[in-house]
């Protein structure tokens, strides 16, 4: 007497939850999910195309805006992309300083990332707490290179001058109380009945579909893989640091959850290895006032927060600007992964799973 | 004389002014924003109405996320071809009264982004009525911005707003 | 677009005119050069060069060995011999890295599998790159995929360039392989002219079904086999292909929309209302 159809419906561009103006397309089953297919490129704003006509040096400010929560780390890529290109060597000390602020994007980025995802699946209060110690991080970015967000930290060869007076002094007081807020977080979230239960069997990825997929970073961390770029192929000081990669072997939300905030715990120990030991010196390599390139291509990866974050350059002869701008996304390889997920649960499940899979809308569309 | 000073009994218990004046200081006071962030200008206007710039003491605290509930559009982020319509559409799912801040330089003017695939403005799709540049505006010109809508609504009038509403129609 | 209120004037009133026409990242110039990468033409690039050089400088001795005698049939004192120039030393802390020939055992390895298929294979920056013939490059894929000695998992990424300066080819494909055991990467590439569909990766990588369709999008290189050969980033009925050298960065006038006529949304509701469209079904209900 009843038809049973498939309904389509829309999680559309605007939405509370999608981080972003993302589009689902649903087809469901009551609750249950028969089919899902993003729509991107709402946000699509032509970066490739706009750094082709800007210089080598000018084209680090729209790479802050692709993944605008981690922008530091877009722009040690940029740096280091434009510095393989020419072969330029960067002193030591502007090294230690890059990963040391590296590292304090990623928690930056992995605050945002708990904050959201624990407003979507329902715990408010983890989204203030965690944007108070943020907001210490943002600090220390804005001491360093005037602004919070989108920092443009970086220069082609270094920086563009040494750390400011009284920012060691202020690192420390983070680092001496950081700890202990993502313990405040794990009292929250780790043993809550409720949080388990919205996360455990979740969003279930595992490590070979995670490969053929050419998902990286945390996601595929927690399906088991120890595959981080920055031990694999170290970039900055990372080789000079001792530090651990998180795995877990579950590969659903909780798992990915439990191996950001171990990755939190890691960044901080980082930190604590660049202030400690870090070196005196320049900060600026010798460069001359405008580089013209030679015909060289390189595509340099890096460890963004939400993966590997590569940067694709190739450049002309005698050009101030590069040839071909490409970006390899984190976000847009792992949302491919998101219908293989996602299709078979529940609806409520794809909100836990976006959240988990932590897209930029920005850096997926560029 | 001094009489006239004083005040009378009925003072003390008795406010007289227009109606359209409580009905403004109402609306400027409860001012329910629809969360519709695009771009890098949403994490500041979250940060906005996170713990260090609490936004909810403005009354605005509420972020709705349907549009049919809401008073306020904050257009945080950049405004591309394939998503004006779509902000056209839920312009037009708010009820009146409704207003619109361009947040950021994107919603403004198009940014840093003069490209092929990204509208220059918001302005070009919605009215807007305070637009707060700055890549990103710090989450304190977020504040200011709205607190100048607020002295925008206090003092508009009714009538005038309806004329304004109708007047390609009439 | 010039009859389009929308679109800036071409001179500004006002304290600062700027001339947006000739603003610098609004023009479309065609790239004269071919920057491909390669040993082979670097190779002949310094050759030709050292050969210049050489041909510069007997000239030069050519030159002093005239005036010398003519100086001495005049009785006057003999020019300074010529000096041949050295190169500056750079005080930068740059130094280019230049292509050196393969000797990396994964490009050994390729080049004795596909045999003649390689085209090229060379490292440049740390990197290794191996150009393989277009229709052999699903077979080069897999190879890198399933042979023990390579065991290139992942696909880090596929994207594409536009050289229009080239004769022989158009587009070149570079697909950027990582190898997650071995910790290696690798760069396979393939020279494709216009209108050549090269075959798909996703039977090898199933990473490549959105990056393909982003090449498709912003560069129009279809590739054959692939389950969804759709736009994906800019909208569906979009013209132009955005990354190609010829389309300008503000694009073909699509942007110039303007929605302000009806800003407050009541011609389009009074237009609806005039079709018939009720905003209350005042109709009887219809049995299915």
């Amino acid at each position: 007497m009843f038809k049973n159809e498939e309904m389509e419906i829309n999680m559309g561009p605007q939405h509370p939850s999608t981080h972003g103006v993302l589009r689902l397309k649903l087809k469901l089953d009551g609750e249950i999910i028969r089919h899902c297919r993003p729509v991107i490129g709402y946000l699509h704003r032509g970066v490739e195309k706009i750094c082709e006509n800007k210089t080598f040096f000018q084209g680090q400010v729209w790479t802050d805006r692709m993944d605008y929560c981690s922008a530091v780390a877009n722009n040690l890529g940029w740096a280091e992309a434009v510095e393989k290109l020419f072969g330029i060597t960067v002193p030591r000390r502007a090294k230690y300083i890059r990963t040391m602020l590296n590292e304090y994007n990623r928690l930056a980025s992995h605050l945002i990332w708990l904050a959201t995802h624990a407003l979507d699946i329902g715990a408010m209060t983890v989204f203030l707490y965690a944007f108070r110690e943020r907001e210490a991080v943002l600090d220390l970015f804005e001491a360093f290179c005037g602004a919070r967000l989108t920092t443009t930290a970086f220069r082609i060869g270094g920086l563009r001058e040494d750390l400011p007076p009284g920012f060691e002094k202020m690192a420390r007081t983070f680092q001496a109380r950081f700890l202990a807020c993502i313990d405040e977080y794990e009292t929250l979230l780790t043993e809550n009945r409720i949080w388990k239960k919205r996360t455990i069997g979740v969003g279930i990825l595992k490590a070979d579909d995670a490969i053929a997929m050419g998902v990286t970073g945390p996601v595929l961390r927690a399906a088991g893989v120890p595959y981080d770029i920055r031990k694999a192929f170290p970039y900055a000081a990372y080789d000079e640091m001792e530090f651990a990669i998180p795995t877990k072997p579950e590969a659903d939300t909780y798992a990915r959850y439990l191996v950001r905030l171990e990755e939190m715990r890691q960044s901080h120990r980082i930190i604590n290895q660049c202030l400690d030991g870090l070196p005196e010196g320049p900060v600026m390599a010798k460069l001359p006032k405008i580089l013209r390139a030679e015909v060289n291509e390189v595509y340099h990866p890096t460890e963004c927060p939400k993966g590997e974050l590569g940067y694709y350059l190739v450049g002309e002869k005698g050009s101030t600007n590069p040839y071909r701008f490409h970006v390899r996304a984190p976000g847009f390889i792992n949302l491919q992964a998101l219908p293989m997920m996602v299709e078979g649960t529940l609806v409520a499940d794809v909100i836990a799973t976006i959240g988990t899979l932590d897209v930029v809308l920005g850096e997926i569309d560029r | 004389m001094g009489m006239m000073n004083q005040p009378t009994a009925l003072e003390h218990i008795l406010i007289t002014t227009k109606v359209e004046k409580i009905i403004n200081w109402s609306r400027a006071t409860s001012v329910w924003p629809m969360t519709f962030g695009l771009a890098c200008c949403a994490i500041e206007m979250m940060a906005a109405g996170a713990s260090r710039f609490d936004f909810d003491r403005f009354g605005a605290g509420i972020f709705r996320a349907t549009p049919r509930q809401s008073d306020l559009m904050i257009v945080a982020g950049t405004v591309t071809y394939k998503m004006a319509p779509i902000i056209k559409l839920l312009y037009d799912q708010m009820p009146e009264p409704k207003w619109v801040i361009a947040l950021g330089s994107c919603a403004t003017a198009g940014g840093p982004f003069d490209s092929y695939h990204t509208i220059q403005g918001v302005d070009k799709v919605v009215p807007v009525d305070v637009y707060i540049p700055g890549c990103p505006p710090r989450p304190e010109s977020l504040i200011y911005g709205f607190m100048k809508l607020q002295d925008k609504i206090m003092a508009s009038s009714m009538a005038d707003r309806y004329k304004e509403i109708f007047e390609a129609v009439v | 677009m010039e009859n389009n209120p929308n679109s800036e004037p071409e001179t500004q009133a006002g304290p600062c005119a700027y001339d947006l026409k000739a603003a610098p990242n609004r023009q479309v110039v065609l790239p004269k050069t071919v920057p491909l990468p390669s040993l082979k033409l670097w190779r002949a690039e310094q050759e030709a060069a050292a050969a210049a050089e050489a041909a510069k400088w007997q000239k030069t001795l050519a030159d002093y060995e005239a005036a010398k005698a003519k100086a001495e049939a005049e009785g006057k004192d003999a020019p300074k011999p010529p000096v041949r120039p050295v190169a500056k030393p750079d005080a930068n802390d740059m130094k280019f890295p230049a292509p050196a020939p393969a000797t990396d055992p994964d490009l050994l390895r390729l080049q004795e599998v596909l045999g003649d298929k390689v085209e090229e294979a060379f490292q440049q920056a740390g990197e290794l790159t191996c150009q393989v013939a277009r229709e052999a490059v699903q077979e080069a894929l897999r190879l890198c995929r399933d042979d023990d000695a390579l065991h290139y998992e992942m696909l880090a990424d596929e994207t594409a360039t536009h050289y229009p300066a080239a004769k022989d080819f158009a587009f070149s494909v570079v697909y950027h392989l990582t190898s997650i055991r071995r910790r290696k990467r690798m760069r396979l590439r393939i020279l494709i002219p216009d209108g050549f569909e090269p075959d798909t990766a996703t039977t090898v990588y199933p990473t490549a079904n959105w990056l393909e369709r982003e090449v498709w999008d912003m560069l129009g290189i279809r590739f054959s086999g692939h389950p969804d050969m759709t736009r994906i980033l800019c909208p569906e009925g979009w013209e132009g292909h955005a990354l190609r050298k010829e389309y300008p960065v503000l694009g073909l006038g699509q942007r110039e929309i303007d929605f302000r006529e009806d800003r407050s949304g009541m011609l389009n509701r009074r237009a609806l209302e005039k079709a018939g469209f009720q905003s209350l079904n005042l109709n009887p209900p219809k049995a299915e």
